[in-house]
């Protein structure tokens, strides 16, 4: 080891409370911002898991029409040859068809207007959570009676109707061009712990959807989910383009919800903004500690500089000081935030029903460790010291011996 | 003979208020080599501003110091430390040693910033700390050695590195009269057998006795420069 890192080393080891409290400072640093990390991507991902794996599917396949003009009309015929499509690719898990208008439900003692939703119970239950979500009644059943009506407990609350109740749903029929009401029993009450789902939704057979409407065998929506979630936020998948046709277009989550897209960008800058408030106070933290261990041997730096070491060196001897702290810091910084971010992904943060910029955090959430909080996080703490240590380092380097020395040579 | 280190009208001035204070004022000295040299005077006189001057760890306001014919004004940063780690050792009143290092080490530290090979600079040390009668305390650290033993630290350290003159400001200080008399002693004896050429400030009696020049110097200036026999 050169004189210069024996130095450091035994600076460091010198006042071993200050050393410990900068070590400490760094670590906490670097811990907050490994859990931080965690607890955000744990969030983002919650989001998008609520956001289409409760309802909407990862991906979902439209008439190009559709989507900008919510023409019921507008559907999806070559239903088959969709479906074919999706089963010979390798990333598509699951998919969902539906037919969805707007509409009415009217009970005895209320009216209101939902969004009627005919799916396939066995498509559906593979794609959305909505089976996992009854919490009184059963489920849709294919095999079963035409009356079967899903909806939310909220909005059950609202028409004041429960198991066995009588429901009228009307919807637009778009051969006749006139609205058709149908009357259903409600089967099953489901809550998905999204006001937006549960109080916006009714799900009925897709056949009697389809009647309703009058589409014939066409629908308005393949709703699918993939292999890797973690793709269907991906803009520019080639999925999207080897499933579209002529009369229909696929796309991802980020495509079909921006505004959501925005929001997760968003919570993204929140670890920045986070490690910029971190990154402050331990520079500043830093920054004293050094500063006080040079004032202390501000003799010693005069005596070093009399006797013809250079001014670079001196610096260099404050970064190396800074480094080794650092490194020392990351160590513990790295074990804090990895035992802290196991423990609370351990235990789970349930949130209950909270919406966090109107999409529920349906699930608990689970804080999770990955490369980038050992790699990119320690890189920029210890970027962020050795930036900390210039301002002393340079003080030191640029000390007057004569000064230093004043009360000897 | 070239001077070890010569000044030429060296004045550093400090304002007080609206006063100027001439810490030193027109100041001319040649230093030989091979001298034993004491600057005397009272407390506040220049003593120290004048060594500092001459080491090259301040600045003048007026006049030049020249080393070995070369002006300190003229050289770099980078030149004036390199100049001074290889021509110039000093000793400083409160020792100054680097506490987190042994005596070895300390000694060793010039020689490194010298980039001289490892086994020289070991023989160099060991030779030199049992010289000044160290021997068998390489490994202590500054806090484990008296006041007389660190300063005869920072006597090897000053001397290990074969400097052309060594600058001490009032070395004996802080020590004791005996202790103090046995280190100029010392100081004396590597004078004469080495040839190493010595300025030194005090103002004590016992001291200047032993020195081949008295420099007297007050309120900035050169009183008188006398050179006489030491004993």
């Amino acid at each position: 080891m050169s004189l210069t890192w024996t130095l450091a080393v035994r600076n460091i080891l010198r006042n071993k409370r200050r050393s410990f409290l900068t070590i400490l400072l760094i670590s906490m640093t670097l811990a907050i911002l490994i859990f931080t990390d965690g607890y955000i991507k744990a969030m983002t991902d919650v989001m998008v898991r609520s956001a289409t794996r409760l309802y909407p599917g990862d991906a979902q396949i439209h008439n190009v029409s559709y989507l900008a003009e919510r023409d019921g009309e507008k559907t999806i015929t070559d239903v088959d040859q969709q479906i074919n499509s999706l089963m010979a690719e390798p990333l598509v898990a699951s998919y969902s068809l539906r037919a969805l208008d707007f509409g009415m439900v009217s009970s005895s003692a209320n009216n209101i207007a939902v969004q009627v939703v005919g799916v396939d119970a066995d498509l559906e239950a593979s794609v959305s959570k909505l089976k996992l979500s009854m919490i009184r009644g059963d489920y849709l059943d294919n095999a079963g009676s035409e009356l079967q009506i899903l909806l939310g407990g909220p909005l059950a609350d609202l028409l004041e109707v429960d198991l066995g109740d009588r429901l009228v749903v009307s919807v637009n029929n778009y051969q006749s061009d006139d609205i058709d009401q149908r009357l259903f029993r409600v089967s099953g009450i489901f809550e998905m712990k999204s006001k937006f789902f549960d109080e916006g939704l009714v799900f009925i057979q897709l056949p009697q959807a389809q009647a309703m409407m009058g589409i014939g065998q066409g629908i308005h929506e393949i709703a699918f989910n993939l292999t890797d979630e973690s793709l269907s936020g991906v803009k520019d998948l080639a999925l999207w383009s080897r499933l579209a046709t002529p009369q229909t277009v696929a796309e991802g989550w980020t495509t079909l919800m921006p505004d959501l897209a925005a929001i997760l960008a968003l919570t993204g800058y929140s670890l920045l903004i986070i490690g910029t408030i971190l990154f402050v106070v331990a520079t500043l933290g830093v920054i004293n500690a050094m500063f006080m261990s040079i004032y202390e041997r501000t003799y010693e730096f005069g005596v070093i500089l009399a006797i013809g070491t250079r001014r670079t060196s001196v610096f260099n001897l404050i970064l190396i000081e800074g480094f080794v702290l650092c490194l020392l810091a990351l160590v513990l910084g790295a074990a804090l935030g990895a035992g802290v971010t196991l423990w609370v992904g351990a235990i789970g943060i349930d949130y209950g029903s909270m919406d966090v910029s109107g999409v529920a955090l349906a699930e608990i959430l689970r804080p999770e460790l990955r490369l980038l909080q050992f790699t990119e996080l320690p890189f920029a703490v210890l970027v962020m010291t050795l930036v900390a240590c210039l301002y002393p380092a340079i003080h030191a380097a640029r000390i007057v011996p004569a000064k230093a020395l004043h009360k000897s040579l | 003979m070239t001077a070890v280190i010569e000044t030429r009208g060296l004045g550093r001035f400090y304002g007080v208020g609206d006063t100027l204070v001439r810490a030193l004022n027109e100041v001319d000295i040649v230093i030989e080599p091979g001298e034993f040299t004491a600057i005397v005077g009272p407390s506040g006189s220049g003593k120290s501003t004048l060594l500092q001057l001459m080491g090259g760890l301040d600045t003048p306001d007026a006049g030049q110091v020249l080393l070995k014919d070369k002006a300190i004004s003229s050289m770099s940063g980078h030149e004036l430390s390199d100049f001074r780690r290889d021509h110039i050792g000093f000793i400083f009143q409160a020792y100054n040693l680097i506490p987190v290092l042994n005596a070895a080490e300390n000694c060793e530290y010039i020689m490194l910033l010298q980039g001289i090979p490892a086994a020289e600079r070991k023989e160099r040390v060991y030779r030199m700390l049992e010289q000044v009668g160290l021997a068998g305390r390489e490994t202590r650290r500054p806090n484990q050695l008296s006041g007389g033993q660190q300063q005869r630290v920072a006597v090897a350290r000053a001397m290990v590195s074969q400097p052309d003159i060594i600058l001490a400001d009032e070395p004996t200080a802080n020590l004791d009269s005996q202790t103090g008399m046995d280190l100029l002693d010392m100081m004396h004896d590597l004078n004469r057998n080495e040839g190493m050429t010595f300025v030194f400030s005090t103002h004590d009696p016992k001291i200047m006795e032993r020195a081949s020049r008295l420099i007297h110097i007050e309120d900035g200036q050169v009183l008188k420069d006398e050179r006489r026999d030491a004993s």
